[in-house]
């Protein structure tokens, strides 16, 4: 069995920490939205329906990767009744 | 796999010290930081490959790079090779299509040995007793 030359906590360490956060705050706000929608019975395509946006828009929040603006939490916070963040 | 640094391994190898690439790079990292804590769940990568495999793809959105992987399970990712995306799709590019049938043919021969009973696959774990070569 031969082990890995490399640790991948070297890399995440040479990344700055507020590109680390960023991610982090991006990956919780996609399962916050997974997890309301999951909560109302809804799948991608009914979810974009509901909101006038496109499929590939949704995929784009539930991928982690998403920069969300204030704008779009807003608009999401009020479409569920409940907040995206707790500020 | 015989070589002396695994797929993934040389991936890091081309684009850690990338003064270009590198913010790229990063950001994929950052990826699977966050994926080695939430888990490798469907929604995270991009579905790459053929309807019957596993083969996806990081990140999801555009950039200049790809890392090609296997999501075997919610709890299992082979984190594979991947390079520059100069192709809209990576059947268009030799390199890329070179990393995704190497992740085809190594899933096909898990399964295959699966189906001999010498490897068994669980949600989280990877279980045999034997070396393989792809």
């Amino acid at each position: 069995m031969r082990t890995a030359n490399i640790s991948l906590q070297e890399i995440f360490n040479e990344i700055p920490v507020e590109k680390r956060e960023e991610t982090r705050l991006s990956f919780a706000i996609s399962n916050r939205i997974a997890a309301l929608m999951q909560e109302r019975g809804l799948n991608k395509k009914q979810f974009a329906e509901a909101l006038g946006k496109r499929p590939n828009e949704i995929t784009r929040w539930l991928s982690g990767e998403h920069n969300f603006t204030i704008s779009t939490l807003a608009m999401l916070s009020t479409f569920f009744g409940k907040s995206i963040i707790n500020v | 796999m015989s070589d002396e640094q695994s797929e993934f391994e040389k991936f890091v190898s081309k684009f850690r010290q990338d003064a270009e690439l590198n913010p790229d790079f990063q950001a994929i990292m950052r990826f699977v930081e966050q994926i080695l804590s939430n888990g490798a769940l469907e929604r995270y990568f991009r579905r790459e490959g053929k309807m019957s495999d596993s083969v996806v793809a990081l990140p999801v959105l555009k950039s200049k790079l790809r890392l090609y992987c296997l999501r075997l399970t919610d709890k299992i990712l082979i984190l594979g090779n991947g390079d520059v995306k100069r192709s809209r799709a990576y059947e268009e590019d030799d390199t890329l299509q070179g990393y995704v049938i190497d992740l085809q043919r190594f899933e096909r021969l898990l399964k295959q040995e699966v189906r001999a009973g010498n490897v068994e696959i669980t949600e989280k774990e990877i279980l045999t007793d034997k070396t393989f070569e792809v």
